[in-house]
């Protein structure tokens, strides 16, 4: 422990902590491989499309080191300030997905869907659900660490309603209440979009923050229940679902078209083999994947790194993420605690579905990879919120000696 | 949660720390959750596509990632002995269509020349009309010759890859591309070279060059050109690009060349001009003689064993080999297809058999009974092992006992009293049995295996067939049954031999006894020239003495010389042969199934040509008669000879083998009248009398006024012309008289009686006695002009071998 001055507070003196070491430098190395991943998997591609072969990679770079230098700002705020933050965040969060509904603030893109924000000048495009992500995990952590502090209501017990109430609360009904409400609205916001992937990883988080903040284990089970009933609803009965089911299992039922993308997938990563072709000599990046700097771009790293470095990127996300969990474990505070388990489970959830889907051992949804997947937006909230963890981690009072 | 507590002195410990480890716990699960659990999938997953199926994927990949271009080795050309090229190959183009593409190129066109609302920017720049699928199926359609609508159904496909047309020769691949550059149809409608094999001469040697199918990769289906595979083909190189996923070639990224190495030319021995008299005077014959199975014509250098043409009917164009042309055969594919009774499938079948008939090379592939025409061999055995000689005289009752079997001759009154050379002459079958007799079944057999007829003759063809005959312990066993045996095989009856055996043996009698193994391939070269293999002369060994071959081919020019051969004779040349008229096991059965054939050679003396001419089944007139419906007597003699003495005639002519005349021939032969007009009578007449005519001038004039023939006429040498000095030539008409019945010198007296002319036409043999006029080109009493030339067929029935 650092030593103490005599005109600092003792918070702010514990915000000048040593940050974590490993888990800083952990985000740094998979920062640095995804930025120069990017550069392999995008001059194909830009190329193509008329663009310098190092353009994907300049503005990736740019954002990797403006992200970098944000998340040691962030690192060194003192988080408790993230409690009375994470009301402003959540209401902006909202305004920005009820902003992205309106025409002429959403990008036109063929489809009609409406997932990004057009970015004033210089400012790149950017999707209000990163934004709502992160106001999610400050907010449910907030709220969620005040859990025990929190006034027991009171209900008039002599009213039906009252008896009702009373009921629910003491089955641990009320206190979900309004995160109910919140991740409603989110989901009804985000169907319009519409943007399902984005809401799981709200959802997840949101739902890790709840698990580990306490709440009655039932609720997940019947909110679990709830999902999984929905879940079987939707693939038995609309087409839509059925389809991608259909083409999750046999991609080669339609080559042309739908199962187009996890094949090229599948033959990037197994043509990289034990040892990968070399970096940058990846040949399904040539027009052959879609996608290959963004979502696919673990597809790309497959098939130029092979199973070893493919395998040991996937070792670094698995460190970061029980770095993660570590530092959780570690917190000064309970708030610290369910911030950095929100934060950590998203890194999971996002690393596990993009892997997955390009491994074809789920259906394809559009999960980007942290660090890896283009787009400057992104990664510098996803620092940001590594920069959040890093705080965190700045409070972890240290081992006892002796 | 190591830091408790601080700050937060209102809140009961008992229930912060219980919350606090609850979410120590929870955390804990989640980290097992998501740090470990969910993860250990995805590395087994990884492990699965990378490293178990990992050469399936690559594989897949690699597939789609590279464009492996074959680069066709060129196949070598074949070519005849004097080089003229009688397979070459070319390129032509396969035409793909690339649906997806196209639906690229449209998408394409709307993003350039349309605006966000639709409207279409004819202003702007380099702007072109929409490439629309049903104006483009139209294009194609008109310039490929296919069904639009087909095309347009095509270009509806959700497919990267269709072959829209195959095989296109470079003028339509030409207009194609224009097309595709017109309508900016860039890689949506492309082509492919491939290699096309092109045979100049068409049906040219059909079954001896052999053609390549391109259904089957161009390979050497029939003929040299499969047998040849190897030398001709090269080897095909590659090109191996890397390509991206709009197809576009990355060379800078990849490429892997392996060399195509041309293939080499074969040099036949086959010469074209011979080769196409033998294919014409086959064709001629079938058609006089209403040959039904079709026949076979080989000709050789006996001295070499080099095979100078070889043809075979029914025949084919090697351009399209699929195709059945011959009348024959398809008059009968036509019957077979209107057939209402056919069973399903016959019309297929039938044309299967037809194609399989005329790829066959029959003159090698299948044997016969060969016939009279292998007495040439029994006659050299039997000088060689001195059992008969020049003086040895048989008598032919019209039969021959053998045993208990009494074995009649074609003469059935019999040839009475001859020598040698006439029963030879007279193809005597009882004269050769008693050949036969006197050379002994171990003697004859020991000459069947020395001349070939017991294996193969290798020559370097596809499927050479074999003999079927006796062995040797049942020929040479003591009993009347193999009497027969050795009786029959005297005259060739009774056991099967190819052709090409029957010509190679035949070969070894008259070129010194050496038995030769023919051949067809001269040499192999290199593009450049080089010889790499070449064919010598191989003898596979001495059947008889030079002394026995000279007697032989003496005896064997007496047959064409006045014998059953004499329809081959063509003044001025010395042929000889031998005539045939082979039994089958048909006509055995009571058919209509006779082999009619002709072994020949000339000069007698110094043969450099021998060649084996064979017509099998002519029609008879009616069932069991001797005469086809032209009235052509069936037999080797009337019919293979006759056509022989035609071919010999072109070949030698050809071979430039000097004509030398005898005394009587002389006088026969036919002038062509020269041009006097003009000139003094002094000069004209000497020039009359040095082109061999007599000369009669009329009038006192110093120059020729006129003349009787006209110059230019062809008449027969020793002729008189009429010479006018001064005058006019009587314009008078003569009567034609009635020449039929005479001989050649009374036919000639009798026109130049009335101021005509003769030229004899038909059997070549009109010196001799038997011969007659049967027809004559201008009718019996018509009126012409002094000094016209009457054309005189002559014919000779008299004779059967």
């Amino acid at each position: 422990m650092p030593k103490l001055k005599r005109d600092l507070t003792m918070e702010q003196q514990l915000a000048r902590g040593p940050l974590d070491l490993p888990f800083l430098m952990l985000v740094v190395m998979l920062t640095v491989i995804g930025v120069i991943m990017v550069f392999s998997a995008s001059y194909a591609t830009a190329a193509h499309e008329g663009k310098s072969p190092m353009n994907y990679f300049y503005r990736q770079a740019i954002f990797a080191a403006a992200g970098i230098v944000i998340m040691y700002v962030v690192s060194k705020m003192n988080y408790q300030h993230f409690r009375w933050l994470s009301v402003i965040a959540l209401g902006i969060g909202f305004l920005l997905l009820i902003a992205v509904l309106i025409p002429g603030i959403h990008t036109n893109r063929s489809d009609g869907v409406k997932r990004w924000i057009k970015g004033p000048g210089p400012i790149p495009d950017f999707q209000p659900s990163e934004v709502m992500k992160l106001a999610v995990i400050l907010y449910f952590s907030a709220r969620m660490s005040k859990r025990t502090s929190e006034k027991k209501r009171r209900y008039d017990i002599r009213i039906v309603t009252g008896r009702i109430f009373k009921a629910l609360d003491d089955w641990g009904f009320m206190e979900l209440v309004p995160y109910g409400l919140i991740l409603l609205a989110i989901i009804v916001l985000m169907y319009f979009e519409p943007h399902m992937s984005g809401t799981i990883l709200i959802l997840i988080p949101a739902a890790a923050i709840l698990y580990a903040g306490g709440v009655k284990l039932r609720w997940f089970a019947i909110g679990g229940g709830t999902v999984v009933a929905l879940l079987t609803l939707i693939i038995t009965q609309t087409t839509y679902m059925a389809n991608r089911i259909h083409i999750w299992q046999d991609p080669w039922s339609d080559p042309g078209d739908k199962g187009f993308q996890i094949i090229q997938s599948l033959y990037a990563i197994g043509s990289g083999g034990l040892f990968g072709v070399g970096f940058g000599q990846g040949r399904q990046k040539q027009l052959f994947l879609p996608e290959a700097e963004n979502d696919f771009i673990f597809s790309n790293v497959c098939e130029e790194l092979g199973f070893i470095g493919a395998a040991l990127i996937l070792a670094l996300f698995v460190l970061l993420i029980i770095r993660g969990y570590w530092i959780a474990l570690h917190a000064r505070d309970r708030f610290g605690a369910l911030l950095v388990v929100g934060v950590t489970t998203l890194m999971a959830v996002q690393v596990f579905l993009n892997i997955s889907v390009v491994t074809n051992f789920l259906p394809t949804t559009g999960v980007s990879l942290p660090f890896f997947s283009y787009g400057g937006t992104a990664l510098m909230i996803q620092l940001v919120e590594m920069g959040i963890v890093l705080s965190v981690s700045r409070q972890v009072p240290a081992p006892k000696q002796g | 949660m190591a830091y408790r507590d601080r700050g937060e002195p209102s809140r009961p410990a008992q229930t912060d720390r219980g919350a606090n480890r609850v979410v120590l716990m929870r955390t804990l699960v989640l980290l097992g959750l998501f740090g470990l659990l969910t993860f250990i999938p995805l590395f087994g997953r990884l492990y699965a596509i990378q490293i178990r199926d990992h050469n399936f994927y690559q594989d897949k990949a690699i597939e789609q990632q590279t464009r492996d271009n074959a680069v066709a080795a060129n196949r070598g050309k074949i070519t005849a002995s004097n080089g003229t090229v009688l397979a070459m190959s070319g390129t032509v183009y396969d035409v793909i269509l690339s649906p997806k593409d196209f639906e690229a190129v449209q998408e394409n066109w709307d993003k350039v020349f349309k605006n966000s609302e639709g409207r279409v920017l004819t202003e702007k720049k380099n702007y072109y009309p929409r490439p629309e699928a049903a104006d483009v199926a139209a294009g194609l359609g008109a310039i490929l010759g296919l069904d639009p609508e087909k095309v347009l159904d095509r270009l509806g496909k959700n497919s990267k890859y269709e072959v829209l047309s195959s095989r296109v020769e470079r003028e339509v691949a030409e207009e194609l591309w224009q097309f595709i550059r017109d309508n900016h149809l860039s890689n949506s409608v492309y082509t492919t070279p491939t290699s096309k094999r092109y045979y100049p001469y068409g049906s040219l040697a059909s079954q001896v060059i052999g053609w390549v199918n391109w259904k089957n990769d161009n390979k050497g289906a029939y003929g040299m050109e499969a047998l040849y595979e190897e030398d001709l083909a090269g080897e095909t190189g590659r090109v191996v690009t890397a390509k991206n996923g709009d197809g576009k070639e990355m060379k800078f990224s990849f490429q892997d060349y392996y060399d195509a190495f041309d293939g080499n030319d074969l040099n036949l021995t086959i010469d074209n001009h011979i080769q196409y008299f033998c294919e014409r005077i086959l064709e001629k014959g079938i058609e006089m003689f209403d040959v039904q199975n079709g026949g076979f014509v080989i000709a050789m250098d006996p001295k070499t064993g080099a095979i100078k043409a070889w043809a075979n009917s029914p025949t084919y164009d090697l351009n399209d080999p699929w195709a059945v042309t011959d009348p024959v055969m398809a008059q009968y594919l036509e019957t077979v297809r209107n057939d209402p009774a056919a069973a399903e499938g016959a019309y297929g079948t039938a044309l299967e058999e037809s194609q399989n008939r005329q790829w066959r090379n029959k003159a090698m592939n299948d044997s016969y009974e060969p016939g009279s025409t292998f007495k040439s061999m029994v006659l050299a055995a039997a000088l060689e092992e001195g059992v008969i000689n020049e003086n040895s005289t048989y008598y032919c009752p019209g039969y021959y006992v053998v045993g208990e079997s009494r074995i009649s001759c074609s003469k059935k009154d019999g040839h009475g009293s001859q020598t040698l050379a006439q029963a030879v002459a007279n193809s005597c079958n009882p004269a050769f049995m008693m050949i036969g007799q006197a050379l002994g079944a171990e003697k004859f057999y020991n000459y069947l295996e020395d001349f070939g007829f017991l294996e193969q003759t290798g020559i370097d063809m596809q499927g050479e067939g074999t003999s079927i005959v006796w062995k040797r312990n049942i020929f040479t066993a003591p009993s009347t049954q193999q009497n027969t045996y050795l009786a029959t095989a005297s005259f060739g009856q009774g056991f099967q031999a190819t052709p090409i055996q029957l010509i190679t043996a035949a070969s070894a009698v008259i070129n010194g006894g050496h038995l030769m193994q023919p051949y067809v391939m001269e040499s192999i070269t290199d593009a450049e020239g080089n010889i790499l293999k070449q064919n010598e002369p191989t003898e596979v060994r001495q059947v008889i003495s030079e002394e026995t071959s000279r007697r032989c081919r003496t005896i064997l020019e007496g047959v064409v010389d006045g014998g059953t051969g004499k329809r081959a004779y063509v003044p001025g040349y010395r042929i000889g042969g031998k005539t045939g008229s082979s039994e089958t096991v048909e006509s055995r059965r009571g058919e209509d199934r006779t082999i009619v054939s002709f072994l020949g050679f000339a000069p007698a003396d110094d043969p450099q040509i021998v060649v084996l001419l064979a017509y099998d089944a002519p029609k008879p007139v009616s069932h069991g008669s001797n005469f086809t419906e032209d009235g052509y007597y069936i037999s080797g003699g009337n019919m293979a000879a006759l056509m022989a003495g035609e071919l010999m005639d072109s070949i030698l002519d050809y071979m430039d083998v000097e004509k030398s005349y005898t005394e009587a021939e002389q006088a026969m032969i036919d002038v062509t009248v020269p041009n006097l007009v003009g000139q003094t009578g002094q000069i004209g007449q000497e020039a009359a009398q040095n082109a061999g005519f007599t000369v009669r001038t009329v009038g006192e004039g110093e120059t020729v006024t006129a003349q009787i023939p006209a110059g230019g006429a062809v008449i027969p040498s020793g002729s008189q012309i009429v010479l006018y000095l001064g005058q006019e030539k009587p314009a008078d008409l003569v009567t034609v008289p009635d020449t039929r019945g005479r001989t050649a010198g009374e036919a000639k007296d009798l026109l130049a009686q009335h101021g005509l002319y003769l030229k004899v036409s038909g059997d070549s043999r009109y010196m001799s006695s038997s011969a007659v006029v049967a027809s004559q080109s201008i009718n019996v009493g018509t009126e012409v002009e002094r000094g016209t030339v009457v054309t005189c067929m002559f014919a000779d029935n008299t004779m059967v071998d």
